[in-house]
C-alpha cells in the first residue's frame, strides 16, 4: 500500500520531470486529520472513507492519524504547543469548552448549511454549543442503561427492577445465590464518578446546581451514595469495590457472577462474542425521584489555526453521508447522531441497541465547565473514601463540594 | 608554552563539555522558564506569574501527602533491596552446582520492562480472577480471595514488594561486581588467623564492600524516587489518592488535568531533591576513589 503510494509519487515525478517545468503540477489540499481509535475497526473505516472521498475530489488529500483515546489529548497538547495542529480531530466533548475557551476551536456556524444542521438530532448538538456558537459536530454517542442477568434473576425468582426500592430488594433475593454478587459496583479508575452519577441523577440530584455550585452536598446526593455504602457494607456487591475497574465489573458480569450492572453499549458485541450463552436484558436506570441517563458524546472540531478550513469541511460533509454514518454507528456499536440513521429498523427494533436508546429523550450529559477532568477526579477520590469506609458520607460530599466549588472558582 | 599545554586538554574536552552542558541544561532551564508563568490548557505560555506556581503546590494537601509517601516509597523500596540482594550476592558469588543458572534467573526480571513486569502483576493481583489468589487457595493458605488493592495501605505494601522485586537483579549485580574484585589474600590470611565464615563477613567482607553498597544506595534511590510506571500501571495512585507519590501526582496533574505550571514546578522540586542525591553520590565517589583499591575498582 505504503510502497504502491511511493511508486505512484516517484512515477508522477519522474513525468513532470519530463514535461518540464511547463505542465502544471496539480497542488493537493492536505488536510490533516487526527482520529480518535475506538476500536481496531476505525482506522480501516476513516481509510476507507478518505479514500472514497479523494477519489471524488482528487485534488484534496487527508492524512489520517489515529491515536489511542487514552493518549490523545496529550497528543493534541504537545501538537498544539508546538505549533503543529491537525486541521480537524475527533475529541472528547467534555474537552471542548477548553479548547474553546483558548481560541482554538473553530465555529462552524458558518459552515453549517440548515440544511446539513437538520440532520443531527438536537439532544447531540446541545453539548457542542457554547455561548451560542457551534463549536463542533457531534460524531459519536452512547447512553449508559442497567444490565441485568435473566438466569440469576430466574434461579433468586424476582423481577427486573423499575425503581430504587425494588433495585434493593431484589438485591437482597439475588444475594442468596451462592458463587454471585447482587450489583456490580465499580470503584477504581476511570468513570468511577460516572457509576454514582447514575444514581445520582434518578435520586434527583444534579453534578451542578442552578446557580453552578457543586450539587454534591444536597439530600439527593447524600441518599445515592448511602444507597451504594448500604448495599457494600450488605454484601449486596463484589467485596471491595475499590479494586474493580469498568473492565473488571464487566468481565464478572460475563461470567455470569453479577446479576446487575450498569453499562454502556460497545458491551453488546463482546457479550455476543465472549459469552454467547449469557441470557441479559437491557432496562432503563432504576427509578427515584426522576428519570435519568448518562448521553457521552465526541465532537468534531475544527482547529481556528487550519489553513484549509473549506477542503476539510468538503470532506467533512461527505463523512457525514448516511451511508457512511451508518457504517460507523453499525461497526462500532454507537447510536446514531443523524436523524436518518436513527430510523433505521435496526436502531428501534433491535432490544438491546432499543433499551440504550430508550432513554435519549432524558439524557443527562456531563457539563460543559472547565477543569471537568479534575473536577471528575475529586468526585472518584470522594466515593472511594466513602466506599472504604474512610470518610462519613455526608462529610465525605460537603468536603467535596467545596473541594469542586474551589476549583470552579466560585 | 607551560600553560598552553595545560590548557590544551581542557580545550579539547570543552565541545563535549558544551553538548553535555546544552542536553542536560536546556530541558531544565526550560521547565524553571515553565514553573514561572502561567501556562494554558495545552502547553502555551501566557506570561510570567512569579511564584504562583509554587504557592499553589505548597498550600496543597495532597502535594505534601505525595511527598511523604515518596519518602516511605523510597526508603521501604532501596532499604528492601539492599536487605535482600546483599545475600542473594552472596550466595551467588559461592561456586555451586547451576550457579550460572541461578544468575539468570535473578537477573531475569530484568530483560523485561518495568510497565509490562506492571501490567503482569495487576492481572496476577486481580481479587477474583487473579493468578496469586487462585494459587493461595489452591495450596488452602486462604480460605476467601484477598483484595491486594483495593484498600490504598494494602495496595501500598505490595507495590513497594514489586518495586523491591524488579530492583534486585540491577542491586546483586552491583554486589556480585564487589565482590569477586575482593582480595583473596586478605580471606586467607583470616583464615589462618582462625577466622570463621560469619567472622570473614562481619570484619572484612562488609568492610570492603562498603563503598558498593553507598553506590548501590545512591543509584537505586534515584531510579525509586522517579519510578512511574509500577504505582501508575497497578492503581493510578488511587484508592483516593492513598498510593500516589510525586511523579504519579504530577503526571496526573500535567496530563489529566492540564496544570503544565504547577507540574513543571513540582517537577523542579524533584530535581532539587536529587540533586542533593547526586551531590552525596559525588562525594562518596571522590571518598572512595581517596581510599583506593576496590573501590577504584567500582569507579571504573
Amino acid at each position: 500500500m505504503m510502497f504502491q503510494k511511493w511508486k505512484a509519487l516517484a512515477f508522477s515525478a519522474i513525468a513532470a520531470g519530463l514535461l518540464g517545468a511547463a505542465a502544471p503540477v496539480q497542488a493537493q489540499t492536505q488536510v490533516n486529520f487526527t482520529v480518535a481509535e475506538y476500536s481496531s475497526k476505525t482506522g480501516p473505516y476513516f481509510e476507507e472513507v478518505a479514500a472514497a472521498f479523494e477519489k471524488q475530489n482528487p485534488d484534496i488529500h487527508i492524512n489520517l492519524q489515529v491515536v489511542p483515546w487514552d493518549t490523545l489529548l496529550q497528543r493534541l497538547t504537545t501538537d498544539i504547543a508546538g505549533g503543529t495542529a491537525p486541521d480537524i480531530s475527533i475529541i472528547g466533548t467534555r474537552w471542548l469548552l477548553d479548547f474553546a475557551g483558548q481560541g482554538i476551536a473553530e465555529p462552524v456556524d458558518a459552515y453549517l448549511t440548515p440544511e446539513f444542521k437538520s440532520t443531527f438530532i438536537d439532544t447531540f448538538m446541545a453539548p457542542s454549543v457554547i455561548d451560542g456558537k457551534i463549536m463542533g459536530l457531534p460524531v459519536a454517542a452512547s447512553a449508559r442503561a442497567m444490565m441485568v442477568n435473566m438466569d440469576l434473576f430466574d434461579k433468586a425468582g424476582v423481577k427486573p427492577p423499575t425503581n430504587w426500592d425494588e433495585f434493593y430488594a431484589a438485591a437482597k433475593k439475588l444475594a442468596a445465590v451462592p458463587d454471585t454478587f447482587a450489583f456490580g459496583l465499580q470503584g477504581k479508575e476511570i468513570e468511577t464518578d460516572a457509576y454514582y452519577y447514575y444514581s445520582l441523577w434518578t435520586h434527583g440530584g444534579d453534578i451542578l446546581k442552578a446557580d453552578g455550585t457543586s450539587g454534591l452536598d444536597t439530600p439527593e446526593a447524600l441518599e445515592a451514595v448511602k444507597l451504594y455504602k448500604t448495599m457494600i457494607d450488605e454484601g449486596l456487591t463484589q467485596p471491595s469495590p475499590t479494586n474493580y475497574t469498568r473492565e473488571d465489573v464487566f468481565n464478572m458480569f460475563k461470567q455470569g457472577k453479577l446479576g446487575m450492572i450498569f453499562t454502556f453499549p460497545m458491551l453488546i458485541p463482546q457479550i455476543k462474542a465472549e459469552a454467547p450463552d449469557l441470557h441479559y436484558q437491557i432496562l432503563p436506570f432504576p427509578e427515584g425521584k426522576a428519570k435519568a441517563t448518562y448521553g457521552v458524546t465526541d465532537t468534531l472540531m475544527v482547529f481556528s489555526s487550519s489553513k484549509v478550513k473549506d477542503a476539510a469541511w468538503k470532506f467533512i460533509e461527505f463523512a457525514y453521508k448516511d451511508e457512511w454514518r451508518s457504517k460507523f454507528d453499525h461497526g462500532e456499536g454507537f447510536l446514531p447522531v443523524t436523524k436518518n440513521v436513527a430510523a433505521e429498523p435496526y436502531y428501534t427494533t433491535d432490544p438491546d441497541i432499543a433499551g440504550f436508546a430508550a432513554g435519549l429523550p432524558y439524557a443527562k450529559f456531563a457539563p460543559t465547565i472547565a477543569n471537568w477532568e479534575e473536577i471528575a477526579d475529586t468526585t472518584v477520590r470522594t466515593m472511594q473514601q466513602i466506599y472504604l469506609g474512610q470518610v462519613a458520607p455526608e462529610e465525605a460530599l460537603k468536603g467535596a463540594a467545596a473541594e469542586i466549588n474551589k476549583i470552579r472558582g466560585l | 608554552m607551560k600553560s598552553a599545554l595545560r590548557s590544551t586538554p581542557l580545550l579539547m574536552i570543552v565541545p563535549s563539555l558544551l553538548l553535555a552542558m546544552f542536553i542536560i541544561g536546556y530541558p531544565i532551564i526550560d521547565l524553571a522558564w515553565t514553573s514561572l508563568q502561567e501556562v494554558s490548557r495545552f502547553g502555551q505560555l501566557r506570561g510570567f506569574n512569579g511564584w504562583d506556581n509554587f504557592a499553589e503546590v505548597f498550600s496543597d494537601p495532597l502535594f505534601y501527602g505525595s511527598l511523604w509517601r515518596t519518602v516511605i516509597w523510597t526508603v521501604a523500596v532501596v532499604g528492601g533491596t539492599l536487605l535482600l540482594s546483599l545475600p542473594i550476592a552472596l550466595i551467588l558469588n559461592d561456586e555451586f552446582y547451576g550457579r550460572g543458572l541461578a544468575r539468570v534467573i535473578i537477573m531475569l526480571p530484568w530483560a523485561i520492562s518495568l510497565t509490562m513486569t506492571a501490567v503482569v502483576w495487576r492481572w496476577g493481583l486481580n481479587g477474583r480472577a487473579g493468578l496469586l489468589n487462585a494459587t493461595l487457595m489452591d495450596l488452602h493458605l486462604i480460605a476467601e480471595p484477598v483484595e491486594w488493592l483495593a484498600t490504598a495501605p494494602m495496595a501500598f505494601a505490595t507495590e513497594i514488594l514489586i518495586g523491591i522485586l524488579v530492583s534486585i537483579p540491577f542491586t546483586t549485580t552491583i554486589f556480585l561486581g564487589g565482590l569477586s574484585s575482593m582480595p583473596q589474600d586478605a580471606y586467607e590470611a583470616s583464615m589462618v588467623d582462625g577466622a570463621k565464615r560469619w567472622d570473614q563477613l562481619r570484619y572484612l567482607t562488609l568492610p570492603l564492600m562498603r563503598p558498593f553498597i553507598n553506590i548501590a544506595i545512591v543509584l537505586n534511590v534515584i531510579y525509586v524516587f522517579n519510578s512511574l510506571p509500577i504505582i501508575w500501571v497497578m492503581t493510578e495512585g488511587g484508592p483516593a489518592n492513598g498510593t500516589d507519590i510525586l511523579v504519579t501526582y504530577l503526571y496526573k496533574l500535567a496530563f489529566r488535568f492540564g496544570q503544565l505550571g504547577k507540574a513543571s514546578a513540582i517537577s523542579l522540586i524533584m530535581f532539587g531533591v536529587l540533586l542533593v542525591f547526586t551531590i552525596i553520590y559525588v562525594v562518596m565517589v571522590m571518598r572512595a576513589e581517596d581510599d583506593g583499591g576496590a573501590a577504584g575498582e567500582a569507579s571504573k
